[in-house]
């Protein structure tokens, strides 16, 4: 594929006290834009405490900063209102702390292009990668693929990735309306209902860079309980 | 002290509390309805036995002050329902305030950079 011929794409990284890995993960993502004209990079400071800011103003990228902190969903919604109010084609999310690799970023965003897709997912688990996660992450990732997979029918092999593509019609979506606290999967319950085209390629991953998640056991626990419940009101929701 | 007559001592106390706090306007008028509400039949079913233990019968409740614990209860339920409510709504447009913000800092930010680099260029 031609690199001019890529429409508008946004990459958006919400970041969360993430000072130890937003620098190399940046840098990786600046060398990518000067190859790609097109692309434009924004980092969503989700209020951090730590010099987050003060590293990401170091780039040559767009910073929305959060004065609050809203959590991954409200964060990740601020970048797709960007994109939308900026005109973007294509937007794409991108973690912070290093996990995601831009290798995989055409991948990502060709079926979107192609207008094959509105969604495209980077999977850990769709082909055998590197990835060497802890097994109650893993246990936690199949749990929601067993949900999906029940109320939609559906394979999402990866439903808790964060690396993921979607198109104009989407952003439009988002921008409106997101869900707010743990989103990778109700995401999917949400578009699968509006019938959108979802497609999973492989994404090589790591484990992070540094910084700490956001999910420690105890919470995780909260978590899948929580968005069990969100994902099954999703499912009898109103359009 | 008969139980009628404590809890219409204490709704007394609390009618004149919320009235006090619509007064200094701590309350909004339409929030105090429900409370307001809630204090008027709570006083008037514990000064009139006959009235409660007519509606105890009626609902086959033995005890006949027992009754007006289940209404209190009964209210706070609605009440905190309320709350839950506009809590979450609150929640949303407080979200919504610092998205835009973020963006209009943003937008702000880049009107700034224009014009100093415009200034540079005229000096």
């Amino acid at each position: 594929m031609c690199l001019e011929s890529i429409p508008k794409t946004l990459i958006i990284v919400p970041a969360y006290n993430e000072q130890d890995t937003i620098g190399k993960t940046l840098s990786s993502l600046v060398e990518l834009k000067e190859e790609i004209r097109n692309l434009e990079i924004c980092v969503v400071n989700d209020g951090s405490t730590d010099r987050t800011k003060d590293i990401v103003s170091t780039f040559d990228v767009v910073q929305l900063d959060l004065s609050q902190n809203l959590g991954i969903g409200g964060a990740v919604q601020t970048g797709y209102k960007y994109a939308y109010n900026q005109g973007f084609d294509i937007a794409v999310q991108f973690d912070a702390d290093g996990q995601h690799k831009t290798s995989d970023l055409f991948d990502l965003i060709t079926p979107i292009i192609n207008d094959e897709e509105d969604m495209v997912i980077g999977s850990r688990f769709l082909h055998r990668t590197d990835y060497k996660g802890s097994k109650l992450r893993r246990i936690g990732i199949y749990y929601f693929y067993v949900i999906l997979k029940l109320l939609t029918k559906k394979s999402y092999t990866d439903p808790t990735s964060g690396y993921r593509a979607i198109n104009r019609h989407v952003i439009e979506l988002f921008a409106n309306d997101y869900p707010k606290d743990y989103p990778e999967p109700e995401v999917l319950m949400h578009l699968s209902r509006k019938k959108m085209r979802i497609k999973e390629v492989t994404a090589n991953m790591q484990g992070r860079q540094g910084g700490e998640s956001s999910i420690t056991p105890w919470k995780s626990i909260y978590y899948m309980g929580k968005v069990t419940l969100s994902i099954l009101m999703q499912s009898i929701v109103k359009e | 002290m008969d139980i009628t007559i404590f809890s219409f001592i204490i709704v007394c106390i609390f009618f004149v509390i919320v009235i006090e706090a619509v007064r200094r306007g701590i309350f909004e008028t339409k929030d105090s309805l429900i409370w307001i509400f809630t204090c008027i039949v709570l006083g008037v079913l514990s000064l009139s036995p006959g009235l409660l233990n007519f509606l105890a019968k009626f609902l086959g409740i033995v005890y006949a002050p027992s009754l007006l614990f289940l209404f209190g209860l009964l209210c706070t339920i609605i009440m905190i329902f309320d709350l839950t409510k506009r809590i979450s709504k609150l929640n949303n447009k407080v979200i919504l305030l610092t998205q835009e913000l973020s963006l209009l800092k943003q937008d702000y930010q880049k009107h700034l950079n224009k014009t100093s680099k415009q200034r540079k260029e005229n000096a």
